[in-house]
C-alpha cells in the first residue's frame, strides 16, 4: 500500500485535500502523495505543505482536456496501490474520479463532507442524499478507498518547516478522443459569494425583476451580497448563475443568511446549511424555510424588507 | 441518423420523505416515485435530437420490478421503445452496479451512436453512472453538458464548469451527461400517454445478464440531515423587526 493520495484540479483544492489527507495518514501511520498538474512550483509547494511524494503530471496539448490524465493516473495507481484516494469534487474532478474508479473497478463516495477512520481503519464517508434531506454513510469495500470532496470542505494545509519529499515526473498523456475546441473562462465577478459574510437571497416570492432593487438595498445596509434560488438564476435569469445557492449551486458559509421570499426547498437549504445564522422572511407561515431558520419573520416581504432595512440603517448608523 | 439511448432512474420523490426528528429516521413507506428530475432532461434532449435529425430513441432503466410503473411515463415523453432491466435485488444499487448492468445490456444488445444520461440522480446524486458507463463501454464522454450539436460523425458540446464554459468535440459513439438547464422537458398529453402503452418494452432479468454485481460501496447508514436552528418566529410589526435586528447584533453577525 502506498498511503493516501490527493488530486485537486487547482492549488487551493489540492491544499485542502492535503490537509484532510495528512490527518488520515497520521492516524494510519502512512505517507501522503499529491498530484501537481504541469507545474514544478506547485509540486514544491505541496511538499512544503506536507506531501511526501508529488507526481508531476506532464503538460497537455492545448486541445487536450484535463480528463486525458485519467489513463496516466490509473496506471500509477495500479502500480502503487494507494490505500485512500481523495479527489476534489469540481466538475472535472468528479468525472475523472468516476472514470478512474470504473477503470480500477472500485467504489467511490461522491461529494463527501466528512471523513473518519473506523476501528478497522476503514474510511467512513458521509455525504448528502435525497437532495440534502438525508446523510448517507458509506464505506468502500475495495482499495483504493475513493472519495470526492467538495472544495472548501477542509482548510488548506499550511507550509511546514524543513520539509523534504520526492517529485516524480509522469509522462504527458497521449491525446484521447476528445478535443477541446474553445475555453471561455467565466467572467470574474468582482465578488465571490462564497466569501461574503452576509448573503441576502431572493426567492420566487419576489414578484418582479425590478423589485430586486429593494432587496439590494437591504443587502447594502447589511454589508452583504445578493444570492438567489435556482429558478431565479436558471429560469428567470434575474441574477447570474454563480449566485444561486443549493446542492448543485453555490454552497456558502456566511455569518448571516437572509432569505427573502424563499420557500426553502431542501435543495436550496443544502447550500446554506453551514450559515452561522439563518433569517427568513416569507408570508407563508408554513414555508419550509422557517424550519431551517433561526429567525423567521412571517409577513409580506414588500412591507418587511423596507422596515428591516430602515432598522438596520438606524442601529448600524449607515 | 443518430441511434440514441437515454438512461433514466425511477426514484423516491424526496419531497414526500418524512422525518422523525428525535430518532433521525426517514419514513419512506408512503413516498411517491418519479423519473429522476435530471433524467427527464436527458430523455427530452434525446427526443429533441431525434426530431431534428431522425434516427431512434431507446429508453433504458435499471430497477426493481416495481419500477415498471415508470415505463409509461418514460415512453410518453417520446422514446419509441424501452429496455426494462429488473430484479428484486436492484432496489438499492450503488452507482458502480448500475453502470455495470447498463453496460452489460447495451454491449450485447444495442447499437447506438449516442447515450444521454442526466448529470446525476435526484436520490443519490453521485454523478457516477454516466462516466462509469462510458468507461465500461470504452467510449468518450462529456459531463455537465448544457448544449449539444450533432456534426456528422462527431458531437460538439458545451460543458458548464466551475471556471467557465468548455467547448469540446467527441467522435461517435459517445456518452454525454446533461444539466437541467439544457431544456425544459415537455409535459406529455393524453394522446402521448395512451400511445406509450402500446410501445414495446423489453424485459431483461438478472439471469439474462450473466453478471454478478459485487458491492464496492457499502451504505452503513442513512439518517435525516439535521440542523440545529432556533426556529424563532416573529411577525411583521415594527416591534418584532426591532427584536430581530437586536438579536442579529447580539449574535455579532452584522456590523
Amino acid at each position: 500500500m502506498s498511503g493516501v493520495w490527493v488530486l485537486g484540479e487547482r492549488r487551493e483544492q489540492t491544499l485542502e485535500l492535503l490537509n484532510a489527507g495528512l490527518g488520515l495518514a497520521r492516524e494510519l501511520g502512512t505517507t501522503v502523495t499529491a498530484f501537481a498538474i504541469q507545474d514544478q512550483g506547485l509540486a514544491k509547494t505541496y511538499i512544503e505543505c506536507g506531501a511526501d511524494t508529488v507526481y508531476l503530471l506532464g503538460s497537455l496539448a492545448p486541445e487536450q482536456p484535463l480528463e486525458d490524465y485519467v489513463p496516466v493516473i490509473v496506471d500509477v495507481a495500479r502500480q502503487k496501490n494507494p490505500d485512500i484516494f481523495l479527489i476534489s469534487a469540481t466538475p472535472r474532478g468528479k468525472e475523472m474520479a468516476a472514470r478512474i474508479a470504473a477503470r480500477l473497478g472500485v467504489g467511490l463516495g461522491s461529494e463527501c463532507t466528512r471523513l473518519r477512520l473506523d476501528e478497522n481503519k476503514s474510511l467512513v464517508m458521509e455525504r448528502l442524499m435525497f437532495g440534502g434531506a438525508a446523510v448517507q454513510t458509506v464505506v468502500c469495500l475495495t482499495r483504493p478507498q475513493m472519495a470526492t470532496i467538495p472544495p472548501r470542505t477542509f482548510e488548506p494545509a499550511v507550509p511546514l518547516a524543513n520539509r523534504e519529499g520526492e517529485i516524480i515526473e509522469l509522462p504527458a498523456p497521449p491525446a484521447g478522443k476528445v478535443r477541446v475546441l474553445e475555453r471561455k473562462p467565466r467572467v470574474q465577478e468582482s465578488v465571490d459569494i462564497t466569501e461574503a459574510r452576509v448573503v441576502v437571497a431572493i426567492g420566487r416570492g419576489v414578484e418582479k425583476q425590478e423589485d430586486i432593487e429593494l432587496i439590494q438595498e437591504l443587502a447594502n445596509v447589511a454589508g452583504g451580497e445578493l444570492g438567489c434560488t435556482r429558478p431565479i438564476a436558471e429560469e428567470l435569469h434575474w441574477l447570474p448563475e454563480n449566485r444561486y445557492l443549493g446542492i448543485s449551486g453555490q454552497k456558502i458559509k456566511p455569518d448571516l443568511y437572509i432569505g427573502v421570499g424563499v420557500s426553502g426547498q431542501i435543495q436550496h437549504i443544502s447550500g446554506i446549511r453551514d450559515a452561522k445564522v439563518i433569517c427568513a422572511i416569507n408570508k407563508d407561515e408554513n414555508a419550509p424555510i422557517f424550519e431551517a431558520a433561526d429567525y423567521g419573520i412571517v409577513g409580506d416581504l414588500y412591507a418587511v424588507v423596507p422596515q428591516l432595512t430602515r432598522e438596520l440603517q438606524r442601529v448600524l448608523k449607515k | 441518423m443518430p441511434r440514441i439511448i437515454t438512461c433514466y432512474k425511477w426514484v423516491k420523490d424526496e419531497a414526500d420523505i418524512k422525518v422523525d426528528t428525535s430518532s433521525r429516521q426517514l419514513t419512506l413507506d408512503r413516498v411517491g416515485y418519479k423519473i429522476s428530475d435530471y433524467d427527464r432532461n436527458a430523455i427530452e434532449e434525446a427526443v429533441r435530437m431525434q426530431e431534428q435529425h431522425g434516427g431512434s430513441v431507446i429508453a433504458v432503466t435499471v430497477g426493481p420490478p416495481s419500477a415498471k410503473q415508470s415505463l409509461k411515463d418514460a415512453l410518453s415523453r417520446g422514446p419509441e421503445e424501452a429496455y426494462f432491466i429488473n430484479d428484486p435485488s436492484f432496489a438499492e444499487l450503488e452507482p458502480a452496479q448500475t453502470a455495470a448492468i447498463l453496460a452489460a445490456v447495451i454491449k450485447g444488445r444495442l447499437e447506438y451512436d449516442l447515450i444521454i444520461c442526466g448529470e446525476g440522480s435526484s436520490d443519490l446524486y453521485a454523478q457516477q453512472v454516466g462516466p462509469r458507463l462510458a468507461e465500461l463501454l470504452g467510449i468518450p464522454c462529456a459531463t455537465y453538458v448544457n448544449k449539444l450539436a450533432l456534426e456528422g460523425t462527431r458531437i460538439n458540446v458545451e460543458r458548464k464548469l466551475d471556471d467557465g464554459i468548455e467547448k469540446i468535440s467527441l467522435p461517435l459513439p459517445a456518452l454525454v451527461t446533461v444539466l437541467p438547464d439544457i431544456n425544459t422537458p415537455r409535459l406529455p398529453g393524453l394522446k402521448q400517454v395512451l400511445a406509450a402503452g402500446k410501445k414495446p418494452v423489453h424485459n431483461i432479468g438478472l439471469k439474462d445478464l450473466g453478471l454478478t454485481c459485487e458491492v464496492t460501496l457499502n451504505t452503513t447508514g442513512i439518517l435525516a440531515a439535521t440542523m440545529e436552528r432556533r426556529r424563532l418566529r416573529f411577525g411583521a410589526g415594527n416591534e418584532d423587526i426591532r427584536k430581530v435586528v437586536d438579536a442579529l447584533l447580539k449574535e455579532g453577525v452584522i456590523a
